[in-house]
C-alpha cells in the first residue's frame, strides 16, 4: 500500500507558513499584530514559520515529483502533510481567533458587563479541538491528512514526557502526596463502581471489565490495554470508546467554566481535572483551558492524570484475575507478563526526564525549584526614586539584618541574595512599611528572579505539543464515534462518569486548603 | 471504508503499530528535544 498522495497541498501549506513568517520578519504585519496585541509573539511566529515552512516546501515537492513506492520513507513522510494542516490551524487559532476572541469579550465586557470569551475559555487550546472537530464533522479531513493526523496522540505523549523537565523534587512530592490518596480511591471506586453496574445491569464480563477500565484509570488507552485480558468483542470497545468520548468532551466543556465560577486556584482545578475527567486528552485540554498562557495547571493535573495511569497495570491485573474466576473458557494470565506488558513507558520517560532535571542540567544554580533563578549582575536595577524611596524607609526599619538588607539593596540597586529576598519580603509584608517602599521592594523581588532560558524553552515547547495533539485529536473525535454509545454501557458511564466528576470536586473543594502549597 | 482498509500500518489512532511503539517514539522525541534544547540554549 502507498501512503504519498500526490497532492500540491503539503507544499501549499509550507508556501503558505513560509510567507507568512517572512511578512512577520519584514514587519509587514507590524500593524495587524498590534491591533491583535499579538506584536510579543512575532519571533515565536516567523521561527517556526520557516521551519514548518522549509519542511512543508521540501515534503510537499518530494511528495509531488517523486514516484513513490510502498515502504518506511512513504509511509512516515506521508504524515507530513496531515502534521502541517494540524500546526497551520494552530497558527490560526493561536495567532488569530485567539486575540481576536480576546478583542471581542473586551468589547462585550464594556457593552454587557460580562466577557464571555473569558468565562467561556474561548482559547487557542479549546478553539483548536473545536477547529479539529469541525474539519472532520463538517468538512472530513482530506485523504492526504489522514496519516499525519494519527500522530496526535504521539505530540501529546511527548508533551507529557517533556513537562517531567519543570517539576522540583519537593512540587512533585507535595503534589504526589495527594494524587496517590485521591487517585487510589478514585481509580478504585469507579472501577469498583462499573463492575457492581454491570452486574446489575446483566451486562457481559467482557463488556463490564473494559468499560471499568476506561472509566476507572485513563479512558480510551486503558480500554484498549484491558481489552484482550477480558476478551472483549470489537463492539463493545467501539461502545466504550464511544462512552468515554462522550462524557470526556462534555467534561472538558463543563470544568472549566464551573472552575472558574467556583474560583478554584490553578492547583486545585488541576486536582479535580486529573481525577474527575475520564480521558487522559481531555484531562490536557481541560487544564490548558483553564489556564492557556501558563502550565501551572497542567503539570498538576498531568501529575494526577500520570499517577492513575500508573494504576493500570494493576488494574488490568484485577480485570485479568476477575474474568478467570467469572468465565469457564477464560485462558489463565501470566501475572508477570500483564504488569510488564501493560505498563506505560512513557510514563518512565516523564521521570527520565524528572531524574535529569534534578541534576542541574536545565536550570542555574540559586533556582527556586519552579524554573526561577538569582543573578544579581543580570537583575535590573530600581529607577532612582525608588531608591529615595528605599531611603526615607530605612530610619524606620526595626529589625537590624532587615535594616542591612535594605541598605545593600539601596547600594547596589539590586537584591543580592536570597537571604535578603526573604527579609526585604519580609519587610514588604509589614503594615509599617510605606506605599512607595512596598512598591520598590515588589519591584526589586520581582527585577531579581528571572525565568531559566532552558526552561522558558521547554515550556513553549511543551505548550506546542500539547496544542499540536489536542488540535489533532479533535480531528479524530467524529459525531459517529461519539454516537456508538449507547444503551448499558452509556448508562453506566453516564452514572460513573458524573459521580466520578461531582465526588472529584467535592473532594477537591474539602481539601481546598491543602492543596494549594 | 473501514480504518483496518484505510491503514494497513498502525492503529486507527496511532501510526505505530503497538502503544509500546508510541511511547519509545515520544521518548525518543522527547530526548532529542532535550539534546537540542542543552546543546543550543544557554543555561542562564
Amino acid at each position: 500500500m502507498t501512503y504519498t498522495k500526490k497532492t500540491p497541498w503539503t507544499l501549499i501549506i509550507g508556501i503558505i507558513l513560509a510567507a507568512y513568517a517572512w511578512l512577520i520578519h519584514q514587519g509587514h504585519l507590524n500593524v495587524m499584530m498590534e491591533a491583535l496585541k499579538t506584536t510579543k509573539l512575532a519571533g515565536e511566529m516567523y521561527t517556526l514559520g520557516y521551519i514548518f515552512g522549509a519542511i512543508g516546501i521540501v515534503v510537499g515537492l518530494w511528495q509531488l515529483f517523486y514516484k513513490h513506492k510502498s515502504g518506511h520513507a512513504d509511509y512516515f513522510l506521508s504524515t507530513v502533510g496531515g502534521a502541517l494542516l494540524i500546526i497551520l490551524c494552530v497558527f490560526v487559532v493561536k495567532f488569530g481567533a485567539e486575540p481576536l476572541f480576546k478583542m471581542w469579550g473586551a468589547m462585550s465586557y464594556k457593552a454587557i458587563g460580562w466577557d464571555f470569551a473569558k468565562t467561556l475559555g474561548f482559547n487557542y487550546i479549546l478553539l483548536g479541538i473545536i477547529t479539529g472537530m469541525v474539519v472532520v464533522n463538517v468538512f472530513k479531513v482530506p485523504d492526504w491528512a489522514e496519516n499525519g493526523v494519527r500522530l496526535s496522540r504521539l505530540g501529546l505523549k511527548t508533551g507529557v514526557i517533556l513537562l517531567g523537565a519543570l517539576y522540583s523534587a519537593a512540587e512533585l512530592a507535595e503534589y504526589s502526596k495527594w494524587s496517590v490518596g485521591l487517585i487510589f480511591v478514585f481509580v478504585l471506586g469507579s472501577v469498583g463502581l462499573t463492575l457492581w453496574l454491570g452486574r446489575l445491569r446483566k451486562i457481559s464480563n467482557s463488556m463490564g471489565g473494559v468499560l471499568s477500565a476506561g472509566l476507572g484509570v485513563c479512558g480510551v488507552s486503558a480500554a484498549v490495554a484491558s481489552a484482550p485480558v477480558v476478551n472483549a468483542k470489537s463492539s463493545e470497545i467501539a461502545y466504550t470508546i464511544g462512552t468515554i468520548l462522550l462524557w470526556g468532551v462534555l467534561m472538558m466543556f463543563i470544568f472549566p467554566p464551573v472552575g472558574r465560577a467556583l474560583g478554584l486556584t490553578y492547583e486545585q482545578f488541576g486536582a479535580w481535572a486529573g481525577t474527575g475527567i475520564l480521558n487522559s486528552a481531555q484531562v490536557a485540554a481541560a487544564a490548558l483551558i483553564y489556564q492557556p498562557h501558563g502550565i501551572e495547571t497542567l503539570k498538576v493535573a498531568e501529575i494526577f492524570n500520570i499517577t492513575r495511569i500508573l494504576a493500570l497495570p494493576i488494574i488490568v491485573l484485577w480485570l485479568a484475575v476477575w474474568y478467570v474466576e467469572r468465565e469457564q473458557h477464560a485462558v489463565k494470565v501470566n501475572l508477570l507478563q500483564v504488569i510488564v506488558g501493560k505498563f506505560p513507558l512513557f510514563v518512565l520517560g516523564f521521570i527520565v526526564l524528572f531524574l535529569l532535571s534534578t541534576t542541574g542540567m536545565f536550570m542555574p544554580e540559586r533556582n527556586d525549584g519552579k524554573g526561577k533563578y538569582m543573578d544579581p549582575v543580570k537583575a535590573k536595577a530600581l529607577k532612582d526614586e525608588q531608591i529615595v524611596a528605599l531611603q526615607e524607609e530605612l530610619p524606620r526599619v526595626a529589625k537590624p539584618e532587615e535594616q542591612a538588607a535594605l541598605q545593600r539593596l539601596i547600594e547596589t540597586k539590586t537584591v543580592q541574595s536570597r537571604a535578603d529576598d526573604v527579609l526585604l519580603r519580609d519587610l514588604a509584608s509589614l503594615e509599617t512599611t510605606s506605599k512607595p517602599a512596598v512598591a520598590a521592594l515588589k519591584d526589586a523581588h520581582k527585577n531579581a528572579w528571572m525565568t531559566a532560558p532552558r526552561v522558558a524553552w521547554f515550556r513553549d515547547v511543551i505548550v506546542w505539543f500539547f496544542a499540536f495533539g489536542l488540535t489533532g485529536l479533535g480531528m479524530q473525535i467524529t459525531f459517529k464515534s461519539i454516537a456508538q454509545a449507547g444503551g448499558q454501557p452509556l448508562f453506566i458511564g453516564t452514572v460513573v462518569g458524573s459521580v466520578k466528576a461531582v465526588g472529584a470536586l467535592i473532594a477537591i473543594l474539602l481539601l481546598k486548603d491543602l492543596i494549594n502549597p | 471504508m473501514t480504518d483496518k482498509l484505510k491503514f494497513d500500518r498502525g492503529t486507527a489512532l496511532s501510526i505505530f503499530k503497538s502503544d509500546r511503539m508510541e511511547d519509545v517514539m515520544a521518548l525518543l522525541a522527547a530526548l532529542a528535544i532535550v539534546v537540542i534544547v542543552v546543546i543550543t540554549v544557554p543555561i542562564s
